[in-house]
């Protein structure tokens, strides 16, 4: 595959740079990626690998644009209200950048969805039930999983390179048997730019990823806005784990 | 001595907590959750609630980890929404 004058053009900022360049930009031209949850963060991750030039792009999520979206949720527009989100971020999409491929899944992500080919699957839900889904399933298939999630001032942003790591997935770090925590977005709220600050890391994890420079499996990287604060924590695969350790619990 | 930091909101329920404790044989982050009831039962409500998150020295562990001395122990609240 070579780029056309046209894509010369678009991505120069990328190819003005070593590290990327015409063969890095191929790469993320022919990847597939997989965003699940068109919230607050799915929003960011989207607009940035548009752009960027991912090839193909699935974009999952069974709701309608709400009133009380717009606060955080910034591919969308005050009468998108009542309309499926991944219709409303489809046409905002292909607006950015015609040339890309942008499948969509009106629905809840379901092991149906999972089916594809995907080079990446990245986490923007806000329930723990479907992180593990997708968890299991990059896991299984061998592929990068890029989980991210606020609330309040606080965000959480984990990378699991499994293509080159079998070992330690979101299983050993929070267990999947965990029940939810009473506090959530939708009784504490969160921070606009807090979700944009993870959704921005989550792109640059997963473009990393794509380009062959990621090197913090299973790193647990955390953000306190309220104080500016960060921790960049380190964890461990379980002998035990019922996902990634290969025993049959 | 062992150093606590109670990262995020937890931070609002750990108002006026010493920021360090003595270390002691057998001390895990649960005992020292437990030791905190008396005098914090807002933070150790918070402290136990699903998927809050230790680290001791910048590395995820769980609640019966022995802790060394000299450690840094941190309580991360639980982050689920997107």
């Amino acid at each position: 595959m070579s780029l056309t004058d046209r894509q010369f053009i678009r991505y120069s900022r990328h190819l003005l740079m070593d590290d990327i360049g015409q063969q890095g930009q191929e790469k993320l031209l022919n990847a597939h990626v997989l965003i699940v949850g068109l919230g607050g963060l799915g929003c960011p991750v989207s607009l940035y690998l548009t752009a960027a030039g991912i090839g193909h792009i699935s974009i999952c999520d069974g709701d309608t644009v709400d009133v009380s979206n717009l606060q955080r949720q910034v591919l969308y527009q005050t009468e998108d209200c009542g309309h499926l989100k991944v219709d409303c971020a489809k046409a905002v999409l292909s607006g950015l950048n015609p040339e890309l491929d942008i499948t969509t899944y009106p629905e809840m992500i379901s092991t149906q969805t999972l089916s594809q080919d995907y080079s990446i699957v990245i986490d923007c839900t806000d329930n723990l039930a479907a992180r593990h889904m997708l968890n299991e399933y990059c896991q299984r298939q061998g592929i990068g999983f890029v989980t991210g999630s606020a609330i309040g001032w606080e965000g959480q942003l984990i990378g699991f390179d499994f293509a080159r790591h079998s070992k330690l997935c979101l299983n050993c770090i929070i267990d999947r048997d965990s029940a939810e925590p009473l506090t959530n977005c939708a009784n504490a709220g969160v921070v606009g730019p807090v979700l944009g600050t993870i959704g921005s890391l989550q792109a640059t994890m997963a473009m990393r990823m794509l380009l062959g420079f990621f090197d913090s499996h299973g790193e647990v990287l955390r953000y306190d806005g309220k104080d500016a604060r960060w921790l960049n924590l380190r964890s461990l695969a379980k002998s035990q784990c019922a996902v990634c350790s290969g025993q049959k619990l | 001595m062992i150093k606590l930091l109670f990262f995020g909101r937890l931070g609002d329920f750990a108002t006026g907590l010493s920021t360090s404790i003595d270390a002691v044989d057998g001390l895990t982050p649960a005992a020292v959750r437990d030791g905190l009831a008396a005098g914090h039962p807002q933070l150790v409500y918070e402290l136990s609630q699903p998927q809050v998150l230790i680290s001791l020295n910048q590395m995820i562990v769980d609640w019966d980890h022995p802790i060394v001395d000299g450690a840094e122990l941190a309580f991360l609240p639980p982050v689920t929404g997107g």
